[in-house]
């Protein structure tokens, strides 16, 4: 069936703002279920063709597409007292396309935990940070954890400390590469426990899809195959194919317009040619990640919201969360070729949760990587990992040997919800569309810092332990400057006073708005956060669909 | 592009493997597609259209000291002046100016320190001496970025003639590969650990 074509008078039910992880989700599903949707996405609709192993232009000339050069600035700023500066790449890193970033990400899904959604009862309180419990439990979400295994198509193996799930996998792990034949074996060496990294990559061939063929570019770049599990291959065609969903690609949302009643009534948007239109919907779904999505309700303040749309607890943009990252070096005898395949094959998670007695919250989880992405032009653009002058004929021998000898052990942390961690409007730099730009101000919390060097620590251990040479770590001791995680930001919660969704991601004080995204996100698990962003998008989209059934859209 | 963007975007490669720098934009698909067109026929001439020949030989003087030609080819086999010239008339376009100021300072450096303006008649020792003062500065971080650029590239942008670059790393853009990928996962296939 055709794609459903619908004029923007004409009030559908949904009207969903973005199509990444979350929104390719809520869009097939509300679709597939009979209602009316139109899915508003500010990036184009790439198809196959588009697809390249280019380098140069995929990383290195990113700004042609939307950093600044491209009319889409940012600012950041570490802390509130300070003028944010505009960056030469923007610190706050998601893709531009339908899809959204899930076209892009290496599909590491970790499920969060039950001691992810209780952490705060169980820990107690953390001062000076709005560390809190989820109002729903692992239980809850768990159904759709699973639902997130058979729609979207993961691979991996129950690990021994992994969450109780009531189905396996549909597809067994991708195949083990020798960077995880060494973290494994460390790992032993320790005592400690490395298996089967999960993904949201097919390592055989699924509901029609292709499996692997382990090109190595996985990372920042569109699976050629389809086998990467994105919204844009395993459910946006879905959504189109029930003859309930218009997906409108090149079409950036300007305001969510409400009425005197304080009800969303339409949706206002930019076309590719700046020619402005409004849609009208029964109720709208915002999905364009832990930035964009505060950012639009800040936007839409009128003189009923002042503070911005959805923001009487006054924590819209508020909690951003990163996650951190550290990546300690090693090189080996043997080649590793860790350019091949996927990014990771295994992963340790002994330290989840670390000791509270040595005075600092935090945990997290040490996968194996190449050390750049596996890519030849930002490997060799690195200064030398290990030593030397980063230039000359000695340079150029390290890296005709490193490339394919050296692999990374790398920490996934932390972060802490804090208050002044945010993203906000900036009051001077404007972008293209002439919105303020996203700023953001951010300093990680120093229980987050202590975290990511409790992982270096552990990751030096480990690269001694199986004989690594020449181990050099690398973290942003400073704290970190930017971040693809985007969490936090309308965090969900029971009380309206200190939260901005309920625990259907229904906005508190807009009866017919919901945010679903990395911005619902109460805490920021251990480092791998999309797999749970989509079973809430699974969740929300259930209960608006039993919502609509009643009426109570 | 200044040396900040490259130090900041050289360490954010380096944690790369993780969060943050794992997403990124995809450029707009036309212009792509009509950037590769353009190239493959610019290349197929080798001439030069940015750079005159003088400013050519004196950045691929510098660029083969960054990428030598020694035991292995180098920066001038590679076709790294080509890429140069290319970039440096679109997407680089901006660095232009100040990488002729750069050049025009070190080539006086040269003319009081070894009576020749010609960096490209220096000896080896004389330009890496040269170089090694100026290591840290904007101007040697912009060429250091566009020969490594220009070395290890998608050959149709100039570089990586007949894939130098890539063989030089055993980098292989094979679209697919099978197990086992390195030595490491081809014992554990035999012995299971």
């Amino acid at each position: 069936m055709a794609q459903a074509e619908f004029s923007p008078g004409e009030e559908v039910d949904f009207v969903v703002v973005g199509s990444g992880a979350a929104g390719g989700i809520v869009a097939r599903e509300l679709a597939m279920a009979g209602l009316k949707v139109v899915v508003l996405e500010q990036g184009p609709y790439l198809q196959l063709a588009d697809y390249t192993h280019d380098e140069w232009l995929i990383n290195e000339n990113e700004e042609l597409a939307w950093g600044p050069k491209k009319g889409h600035p940012q600012t950041f700023r570490k802390y509130e007292h300070e003028t944010a500066q505009v960056m030469d790449d923007d610190p706050l890193t998601y893709a531009h396309n339908v899809g959204g970033s899930s076209h892009h990400f290496s599909g590491n899904f970790w499920r969060f935990r039950p001691i992810d959604f209780m952490e705060r009862s169980v820990l107690g309180e953390i001062p000076g940070t709005n560390f809190a419990d989820w109002p729903i439990s692992y239980d809850e979400l768990e159904p759709y954890y699973t639902k997130v295994d058979w729609e979207i198509g993961l691979s991996g193996l129950q690990g021994p400390w992994d969450p109780p799930r009531s189905r396996d996998y549909p597809l067994p792990p991708l195949p083990v590469k020798s960077s995880g034949v060494l973290l494994e074996r460390a790992a032993k060496a320790l005592g400690l426990t490395a298996y089967p990294e999960p993904h949201a990559i097919l390592s055989q061939p699924f509901n029609g899809r292709a499996g692997c063929i382990h090109c190595g570019f996985c990372l920042g770049y569109a699976c050629e195959v389809g086998a990467k599990s994105s919204t844009a291959t395993a459910m946006i065609p879905q959504a189109l194919a029930s003859g309930n969903c218009e997906l409108r690609p090149m079409s950036t949302v300007a305001r969510v317009e409400t009425n005197d009643s304080g009800r969303v009534t339409e949706v206002v948007y930019w076309d590719e040619n700046g020619v402005i239109h409004s849609q009208k919907a029964k109720a709208a779904v915002l999905c364009a990640n832990g930035a964009e999505t505060p950012r639009l309700l800040l936007l839409s303040e009128s003189s009923q919201f002042p503070d911005g749309l959805a923001n009487g607890s006054g924590m819209v943009g508020k909690n951003l969360m990163f996650n951190g990252a550290t990546s300690t070096a090693g090189m080996f005898e043997h080649p590793i070729n860790a350019h091949k395949s996927v990014p990771t094959t295994r992963v340790i998670h002994d330290f989840y949760s670390i000791d509270p007695s040595l005075g600092f919250y935090g945990g997290g989880g040490i996968d194996e990587r190449h050390l750049a992405r596996g890519l030849p032009m930002a490997f060799a653009m690195q200064r030398s990992r290990f030593s030397g002058r980063s230039w000359g004929s000695e340079f150029k021998n390290q890296l005709a040997h490193e490339f394919t000898h050296a692999c990374s052990f790398s920490g996934h942390t932390t972060s802490l919800p804090l208050s002044t961690n945010n993203v906000t409007l900036d009051p001077t730099v404007r972008d293209k569309w002439g919105r303020p730009a996203l700023r953001t101000t951010y300093m990680d919390h120093p229980d987050d810092l202590a975290t990511m060097k409790f992982f270096v620590d552990r990751a030096e251990e480990l690269m001694e332990a199986i004989g690594g040479t020449n181990i050099h770590s690398r973290w942003d001791e400073e704290g970190q400057t930017g971040g693809a995680h985007l969490l936090g930001t309308c965090r969900m919660g029971d009380d309206p006073d200190s939260s901005v969704v309920d625990r259907y991601n229904r906005a508190h004080d807009v009866p017919n708005l919901f945010m679903v995204d990395g911005s619902s996100l109460v805490t920021g698990g251990r480092g791998q956060p999309t797999m749970t962003i989509m079973a809430l998008a699974f969740r929300a989209a259930d209960h608006m669909i039993q919502a609509a059934g009643r009426g109570e859209i | 592009m200044s040396k900040s963007l490259i130090t900041r975007r050289d360490f954010l490669r380096s944690i790369s493997d993780s969060a943050r720098h794992s997403l990124v934009v995809l450029s707009l698909p036309s212009i792509a597609l009509a950037t590769q067109q353009a190239r493959a026929a610019q290349n197929a001439g080798r001439n030069l259209v940015n750079l005159n020949s003088n400013e050519a030989a004196e950045l691929e003087a510098i660029a083969a000291r960054i990428m030598p030609t020694d035991e292995t080819p180098g920066a001038r086999e590679a076709g790294v002046i080509y890429f140069m010239d290319n970039v440096l008339g679109e997407e680089r376009s901006e660095v232009l100016p100040a990488l002729r100021k750069g050049l025009s300072d070190l080539q006086a450096v040269a003319n009081a320190r070894f009576g020749s303006d010609l960096l490209n008649s220096l000896s080896d020792a004389d330009l890496d001496t040269l170089l090694a003062e100026i290591e840290d500065s904007s101007f040697f971080g912009t060429v250091r970025y566009l020969t490594i650029a220009g070395m290890f590239t998608n050959p149709v942008h100039g570089g990586n003639q007949e894939e130098i670059g890539w063989q030089l790393i055993g980098f292989e853009d094979n679209h697919a590969w099978s197990p086992p990928f390195g030595y490491y996962d081809a014992e554990y296939m035999e012995t299971g650990e």
